[in-house]
């Protein structure tokens, strides 16, 4: 098999047993926390296959497939969160500082959606890149305090997660709040700066459509650019890019402004597209940057992967709601799915190890 | 097999036709002991080595004795692979009580591996290990300290915020009631360092101490796990001379004191200065062990770069080019402030292929990557071509330096990419790679491909993962990506180590190529056969200085030995007659 450039073509059946070897060890994952979570159910005296089945119902079905739309809602934030934190991981850099660039993206969204006189037509646009900006920006201070400080990144992005939510959290109590109202929220943006709803019963909007192009824009850059060639390498082995030539300080600053934007946009679409307004801890509260970090892992930081994971983590929440309407088994059932099966994943990585050393 | 001496149960075996040392006798027999210490054993001493060119056998002193003690640690026909890499291959040596071991050998020789098999981080895929004549079975470092075995790591392992005690006591903390007893552990520790005459105060915070003392810190925690069998892994590279010589005076207390010492190191003065015994590793292979009074650096040398197979390369006349590399005066400290280059100057025309010489550690490492721009440059300028290049960022030197480097595992390449991911490092961002930064698929697959068939590198699918490759081949891609380049340079360092013969010849015949098409060629390299077969012009490296230079063709073995230990008196140019 040649094609125009006379190269052999990989065989098709090669090409599917990678593809395979790629998707094992999630799918493995997966099926061994559905396991082991329907062992428990079975010994807390319930019907495993009833909660499942409960659970499938609470994630997909409903009038109007209403829950599916409520799962593709959460997911929105999962995955934009996810892939703000694959986009470094697949650098070997860790941001785990998502949370806080989400935040103040999301709180300077709002600020300057309400108090800016900005034209209604390049409103969401204006707004959606300040955010950016304002993330990117945070996330460069975390690794300025590792080139200059010596502070280890996972240290720095961790800690600046706290003066972003306790400073928001601050500013929406005093100055910016919102008297009329007795939560710890700003007023309300203009319509001009609100996302239009797609369905009627859940809050799904078109941001979706900003966090799939973010997907989709990332595995693009990643797999088919220089500069994604230049991260993919400085992530499988540092030495070999800054041999090959890659400026990679210069790169790793890049990342993380970009790693930190898409934070920052993910906060602004979630407060333009589900509550129209900065609500104190309703970025937090979710742990959506935890959730994201999980898929991103969980996906081996692969863009399109972190898409999947961040879809089935949303459906894991949202399944768990409707579990508990139906069988009454409690919803902190679907968190203890999403830790076992970052646990498989965590033990199936040390196995390969093993077996690589031996 | 030949018998060269035979005392009743001490017959002492030579093995003539073993190229690898394996042990002299299972008896626990050694080459030579310490005197003081070997009472009531035999004193024997000789040597049993066997290389390529000559058969050495003798055997000195045999002085029969009542009986043989058991070696304290006994290594048994020890094999380790990783992968394809067979980093030990049934590596045997036996340690004294109370006898300085010197364990030497080339960098990926397999000190470091067989090291951390004594400390229970790697086991061993064949042999068995002996302490005092008992097998033993290290999981872990922990086994290893039980069975009295203790490490001082190259990096220090301390805890820079505690002071001295608590790094000291760290994991054998002596306690009273349950809780840490410090009066107890600074008494215990001012008394080991005065036993062993370390002056260290073990109220101090380790991070405020520089790093001779940090190094007795770690001698002392070793010692305070009550250590009999003490593992130096290259203790003096972080050390001044100063500080090597105090270091040496506490190896010699040790001794005194009854404690055994393997000392790694690739330094040959300090094997000849503190050593009672030596064990040469080549190639993850013993290629000799040696006592060290009855030896000399050229002999050891000779163990540690030696070649079994002489290849023959034939090597057309080429006519020289104008001067593509220039140095002048390069100076090099490393992180310590140690100077690891001191002021070196030559130059490379094109055509011209020049080899440094030279046991690794004296320097050349930190040559290379200064050239490459890897290393900050503290005195001296590089000039490529004309054009001084001394500033250039690394990014802008890759593109008129090729660089084939020394690791090609760790550097060279990226196990977990494709093939063509591999070949293409370097070239990411230029046509027809890539147009205004995107990837072009097509274009890559047709490079890759022409570069892994020009190159005959045996790969399934250019979109395989490098890890498939087998050494060889993977040198092979690192070549094909360097020299493809047509850069007018091309650094390659230690560019055979660990390859077979057929690679071996290979990586020669394209070296000489490039050197063909008028390049120039820096080859750096610790096997003289490769440096002699190669080179038109060989400068000999040793203490961070060039200590003398010598014409390819005319160069010999003994003499390159001897510059290479430093034991070459003067600066000897190629224009003038080389004595001997």
């Amino acid at each position: 098999m040649e094609n125009s450039t006379g190269v052999p073509r990989l065989p098709f059946k090669n090409r599917l047993f990678n593809a395979i070897g790629v998707l094992q060890g999630p799918v493995l994952a997966i099926i061994g926390s559905i396991v082991v979570g329907g062992i428990i159910i079975l010994v807390s005296g319930r019907n495993p296959f009833e909660a499942y089945w409960a659970m499938l119902k609470g994630a997909f079905a409903g009038e109007r497939l209403i829950n599916l739309a409520a799962t593709l809602n959460r997911a929105v934030p999962i995955v934009g969160m996810g892939l703000a934190a694959a986009i470094p991981l697949k650098a070997g850099l860790f941001n785990i500082g998502g949370e806080g660039q989400m935040v103040l993206g999301g709180f300077s969204a709002a600020l300057i959606a309400i108090y800016l006189p900005i034209p209604d037509a390049i409103m969401l646009p204006v707004v959606l890149v300040s955010a950016a900006i304002v993330g990117g920006l945070y996330a460069l201070l975390a690794i300025t305090i590792e080139d200059r400080f010596n502070v280890p990144l996972l240290i720095a992005t961790l800690l600046l997660n706290y003066p972003a939510r306790l400073l928001t959290t601050y500013f929406v109590k005093n100055q910016f709040r919102d008297t009329v109202t007795a939560a710890n929220q700003t007023l309300p943006v203009p319509a001009a700066a609100r996302f239009a709803l797609l369905t009627t019963g859940s809050m799904l909007n078109t941001g979706i459509f900003i966090i799939i192009s973010l997907i989709i824009i990332s595995a693009l850059v990643i797999h088919r650019t220089v500069p994604g060639y230049n991260l993919r390498m400085a992530g499988l082995n540092r030495r070999f890019a800054i041999y090959g030539g890659v400026d990679i300080r210069m790169l790793e600053f890049k990342i993380m402004f970009l790693s930190g934007a898409v934070a920052g946009i993910v906060g602004a679409v979630v407060v333009l597209g589900v509550f129209y307004r900065y609500v104190d801890m309703s970025l937090t509260a979710p742990a959506y940057a935890w959730v994201g970090l999980m898929a991103a892992i969980l996906s081996r930081a692969d863009p399109l992967g972190v898409a999947l994971a961040g879809f089935i983590f949303s459906a894991i929440t949202t399944g768990g709601y409707g579990m508990e309407r139906d069988t009454s088994i409690p919803r902190e059932m679907s968190v203890f799915l999403q830790a076992l099966i970052i646990m498989f994943m965590a033990v199936r990585t040390s196995f390969q190890l093993k077996r690589k050393t031996r | 097999m030949r018998v060269l001496g035979k005392t009743g149960r001490n017959a002492f075996h030579c093995v003539p036709d073993q190229f690898t040392g394996r042990r002299l006798g299972r008896s626990g027999m050694r080459p030579c002991q310490t005197p003081s210490i070997a009472r009531g054993r035999q004193l024997v001493c000789g040597l049993t080595v066997a290389h390529g060119m000559g058969k050495v056998s003798l055997a000195l002193d045999m002085i029969p004795s009542a009986q043989t003690a058991a070696p304290l640690l006994q290594l048994a026909t020890i094999s380790k692979s990783f992968g394809a890499v067979r980093a030990l291959k049934e590596v045997s040596f036996d340690l004294l009580a109370g006898e300085v071991h010197a364990l030497l050998g080339e960098n990926g020789a397999g000190k470091t591996t067989l090291m951390n098999i004594l400390y229970g981080l790697f086991q061993p895929d064949e042999g068995e290990i002996y302490v005092r004549g008992q097998r033993v079975d290290f999981r872990s470092p922990a086994d290893s300290i039980r069975a009295g075995l203790g490490m001082v790591h190259q990096q220090f392992m301390l805890f820079p915020s505690l002071s001295v005690a608590e790094n000291v006591i760290y994991g054998f903390e002596p306690t009273r009631y349950g809780i840490i007893d410090r009066k107890v552990a600074v008494q215990e520790i001012k008394e080991l360092s005065n036993r062993y005459h370390m002056e260290v105060d073990p109220t101090q915070r380790v991070g405020n101490l520089p790093v001779g003392i940090c190094q007795k810190v770690e001698i002392l925690k070793a010692l305070f796990r009550k250590a009999n069998i003490l593992i130096l892994d290259e203790p003096t590279a972080v050390l001044t001379p100063q500080e090597r010589d105090g270091l040496f005076i506490i190896m010699r207390g040790l001794r005194e004191q009854g404690k055994t010492i393997l000392f790694i190191t690739h330094k040959l003065n300090e094997v000849m200065a503190i050593s009672d015994n030596a064990t040469v590793l080549r190639n993850g292979r013993v290629t000799a062990e040696l006592c060290t009074k009855d030896t000399n650096p050229e002999e050891i040398t000779r163990y540690i770069v030696g070649r079994e197979v002489m290849l023959e390369f034939e090597k057309p006349k080429q006519q020289l080019g104008n001067e593509v590399l220039k140095l002048e005066g390069i100076k090099v400290n490393d992180e310590h402030g140690l100077e690891m280059v001191k002021d070196i100057s030559f130059h490379i025309k094109g055509g011209e292929i020049v080899g440094v010489a030279g046991v690794s550690g004296n320097g050349q490492e930190e040559l290379v990557e200064v050239i490459m721009g890897l290393r900050p440059l503290d005195g001296g300028a590089i000039h490529l071509e004309g054009k001084d290049i001394s500033h250039l960022p690394l990014n802008k030197r890759r593109k008129i330096i090729s660089y084939i480097p020394e690791d090609r595992f760790g550097v060279g390449s990226v196990i977990g990419a494709s093939i063509s991911e591999n070949l293409i490092m370097g070239y990411q961002s230029q046509a027809p790679i890539s147009k205004r930064w995107i990837l072009r698929p097509r274009s890559i697959a047709s490079f890759t491909y022409s570069l892994v068939s020009q190159f005959g590198i045996k790969v399934a699918h250019i979109s395989e993962s490098a890890s498939n490759l087998s050494g060889g081949n993977l040198q092979k891609a690192v070549l094909a990506r360097e020299l493809s380049h047509g850069s007018p340079l091309v650094i390659a360092d230690q560019p055979t180590r660990g390859l077979d013969v057929g690679s071996t010849e290979f990586v020669y015949k394209q070296l000489v190529d490039y050197r063909l098409k008028g390049k120039a060629v820096l080859l750096i390299s610790a096997d003289l056969n490769e440096i002699i077969c190669l080179s038109d012009r060989i400068l000999v490296m040793f203490e961070g200085q060039i200590v003398g230079e010598v014409p390819g063709g005319r160069a010999e073995e003994n003499i390159l030995g001897l510059m290479m230990t430093g034991a070459w008196n003067g600066h000897h140019r190629a224009d003038k007659p080389l004595a001997g």
